[in-house]
């Protein structure tokens, strides 16, 4: 089966350079790194959103080769952070992932009731706090029902309850197959992912599992923070 | 917040408002006609209203709705474009940019040659307008930053302008020419001005179906894009469109500043940022305004249409201002 996400020699110059990483299809990865080690910037250009040198894939399809209507249908992308201008209302902001499926408005209500947004539906977006407008953000993504999902920092804004029921949503997401590639600065939820791609400087440090990769040396190394394992507090939901 | 049968009426109620303006356009003036008067005059059974309307009044209502429509529409195309609320073309100097163009066709003597020479002098002014806009604001660029690149580049061109007024050797016919385009105005059109912003219907229809792409791109052009939009394509035909309607709105009537502000910003206000709704009410709700705003000048005794949407618009854009702070 061909790796749901190649990035071959990617280089954007002064921020990412000859990064390599292959993804398979139905993983949850994180991609961690200290500030500025250029994970949004890989982000971006995993999504097609940023030209740089090197090859893309998704599936085994070169990014040039496919139709920016295509692209839409195939990822989805969520930024760290989102400036609304006008007032549109939630829905219509989650109703947005339907672009390139022709507007049918398929799962849209769906999203919205998984993010807790059903009740803030016909709310305009801009008035909206940091965490909900990032749960829009969230919900519209998911009703792309795109197989390549990525997203920058989607726990930053949560508070703990909506942060786990997202970890739930993605793990959901890759049992049924689809690939979500999420960039994150919480270390302690390495636990729920398959694969973990460490950066640093614009450079890839690190690729693999995260019992293989998240050894105390390396994240002293790149995170230049001392790591223990004893027990602290624990959140799950009830 | 609005309710929810109010986005649903707002279409049919503009258009109910456009037809009563209509009327009332074609009805008063120094003669003054029932409607029963002004259908015979258009069906030429009454030949004295015959000559006041199909000589005077129909061609300045054609042209007054063609302006609105294109003025107002070009400025919702550019709050999408620079998503932010406050760009319009007259604060953005686009209309500037349209007007010195023209004016300097005018001074320069061109403009007598040919009747096409004018418009496309001022697209080519509004095009270096707003060329030097997206360079100078590039688009999500704070309101601060916007507005002093239009501060900057209204007066430049305005500065173009007097340079022309006051170097070319103009005749008192000439000097009455560029005043009416930099004031702005409608009075003594003719069929000629109608046909030179016709265009503009065509302009209207490929805006059309651009409404949901601009949805998207005015939340992020990334966001967009990721969406399954072709942003450098819609950009392209967005800038361009809001050009070519500014630019000859701009040739038939001269600089006519805040249509492209307040209307698109009221629309909003009442039915809400989705521009698959906002780009036909802001066509045919831009129409009206300009057509209101003529005959308020016509009942103040010939104010001109530049000097009313300024002293309409100028309180409205103080109060957004105040309202965005």
């Amino acid at each position: 089966m061909k790796p749901a996400l190649e990035l071959l020699n990617v280089s954007v110059e002064a921020r990412i350079s000859e990064v390599t990483v292959q993804i398979g299809a139905g993983a949850m990865v994180g991609l961690i790194g200290p500030n500025g080690s250029g994970k949004s910037t890989l982000l971006q250009v995993a999504a097609g959103l940023l030209p740089a040198t090197g090859s893309v894939r998704w599936a085994g399809h070169p990014l040039d080769g496919l139709s920016i209507l295509e692209r839409g249908r195939r990822t989805a992308w969520v930024p760290q952070e989102a400036h609304f201008e006008f007032g549109f209302t939630v829905r219509s902001v989650v109703a947005q992932a339907r672009f390139a499926h022709g507007d049918d408005e398929r799962g849209v209500d769906e999203a919205l009731a998984q993010f807790d947004l059903t009740a803030l539906a016909q709310r305009p977006v801009n008035r909206l706090s940091g965490g909900e407008r990032q749960r829009v953000l969230l919900a519209r993504a998911c009703a792309t029902e795109a197989p390549l999902q990525l997203w920058d920092e989607p726990l930053a804004a949560l508070d703990p309850r909506h942060a786990l029921e997202l970890l739930v949503r993605a793990r959901r997401l890759r049992e049924a197959g689809k690939t979500v590639l999420l960039s994150l600065h919480d270390l302690r939820i390495a636990h729920c992912l398959d694969l973990v791609v460490v950066m640093d400087r614009g450079k890839l440090r690190a690729c693999g599992r995260p019992e293989d990769v998240m050894t105390p040396e390396l994240l002293r190394d790149v995170f230049g923070v001392k790591a223990s394992t004893l027990p602290g507090l624990t959140l799950e939901l009830p | 917040m609005t309710p929810a049968w109010v986005p649903r009426i707002a279409l049919p109620f503009v258009w109910v408002a456009l037809v009563v303006l209509i009327v009332v356009s074609l009805g008063v003036g120094d003669l003054w006609l029932s409607p029963a008067r002004i259908w015979a005059g258009l069906m030429h059974q009454d030949e004295l209203a015959a000559t006041v309307l199909w000589q005077v009044r129909l061609p300045r209502l054609c042209v007054a709705m063609l302006v609105g429509a294109a003025l107002s529409a070009s400025g919702l195309v550019m709050q999408a474009y620079f998503r932010n609320s406050l760009a319009s073309p007259g604060l953005l100097g686009v209309s500037s940019g349209g007007a010195a163009g023209a004016v300097i066709a005018i001074g320069a003597g061109w403009a007598t040659t040919s009747l096409f020479i004018l418009p496309i002098a001022a697209i080519c002014g509004a095009f270096a307008a707003t060329m030097a806009v997206v360079v100078l604001a590039h688009r999500g660029a704070s309101t601060e930053r916007l507005l002093l690149a239009g501060v900057a580049l209204n007066a430049l061109l305005g500065a173009v302008t007097s340079y022309v007024l006051s170097n070319f050797t103009l005749t008192y016919e000439r000097n009455a020419q560029v005043l009416f385009w930099l004031l702005g105005g409608i009075e003594d059109r003719t069929w000629e001005h109608v046909a030179m912003i016709t265009p503009v219907l065509a302009a209207a229809a490929l805006l059309w179906p651009l409404g949901r792409p601009m949805d998207l791109l005015s939340l992020g052009a990334q966001e967009a894009q990721s969406l399954g939009v072709n942003v450098r394509a819609l950009r392209r035909r967005m800038l361009l469109l809001a050009t070519v309607m500014t630019a000859l709105a701009t040739a038939v009537a001269g600089t006519v500043g805040f249509v492209g502000l307040i209307v698109p910003h009221m629309l909003r206000l009442i039915v809400g940022p989705e521009h698959r709704r906002l780009v036909p009410l802001a066509l045919v709700g831009g129409a009206a305004f300009v057509l209101a705003c003529d005959l308020i000048g016509r009942a103040a005794g010939g104010l001109r249409l530049g000097i009313v949407t300024a002293l309409v618009g100028g309180p409205f854009f103080l109060w957004l201002l105040r309202r965005q702070t």
